[in-house]
């Protein structure tokens, strides 16, 4: 299956965008950005702490629809899900 | 007019599209570059997304405080100091209804719309921390 993943801001800066990947099946949200992150080690330090875990202001969507950071190790991607990742907002 | 774009618009046409019969106040919330040692705002959204909650923010804003008319444009891109960044136009019957509405939907935004901007500095650049320290509170 294919999916794609966006990173933000801060975030695309160090990871790049538009990635698309190659998930296996029942792959969870956390292990594809987890994947995706550790090729670039400050991207990875960005997003994830010491333990492997979420950063805790780190935001993640799953089309579009946000997902706790604490519950992506257990949220499985399907087939053309977009997983976005992004730095707190600072619109307006 | 919901909208995220490059474009400036003309807020002397959004005022006048505003009005209706039952206007009573316009109120008009214009968010500008400001020189903070910086060269040029660089603005980045998750568009269809940003989009879509800019959309919910103005029917919840349009439902709680009785508003007539919201237009909300957000820019993004690289804009100069002085520029426009956010305009937000609102009418109501009543002025309550129209300054309390305009100062949800500010809220609103800074509170969860994925958008970000980068301060461009001679040094380099800068990522403008959030107003929330955890970006966007809870899973909606």
């Amino acid at each position: 299956m294919t999916v794609k993943v966006r990173f933000f801001a801060r975030f695309r800066e160090l990871l790049g965008t538009d990635i698309l990947a190659e998930p296996g099946k029942g792959a969870a949200i956390s292990t594809l950005v987890r994947d995706i992150a550790q090729e670039k080690k400050e991207g990875y330090d960005a997003i994830f702490d010491e333990h492997g875990n979420f950063r805790e202001f780190v935001i993640v969507m799953q089309n579009g629809k946000r997902v706790e950071t604490a519950d992506a190790g257990k949220t499985v991607i399907a087939d053309g899900d977009e997983i976005a990742v992004f730095p707190p907002v600072a619109g307006g | 007019m919901i909208s995220i774009q490059h474009e400036d618009v003309d807020i002397g046409k959004l005022i006048n599209d505003a009005k209706s019969s039952g206007t009573g106040a316009v109120v008009i919330f214009d968010g500008v570059v400001r020189d903070d040692d910086i060269r040029e705002m660089e603005l980045e959204a998750y568009e269809e997304v940003a989009l879509k909650e800019l959309k919910k923010i103005a029917e919840d804003a349009t439902t709680l405080h009785n508003l007539l008319h919201v237009d909300i444009i957000h820019r993004i891109g690289r804009l100069s100091v002085g520029e426009n960044i956010l305009i937000i136009v609102v009418s109501a019957g009543h002025r309550p209804e129209a300054y309390a509405g305009s100062r949800y939907i500010i809220e609103e935004i800074k509170k969860g719309v994925p958008i970000w901007k980068k301060e461009l500095t001679k040094d380099g650049g800068r990522w403008v921390p959030g107003d929330h320290a955890h970006g966007s509170g809870k899973p909606t």
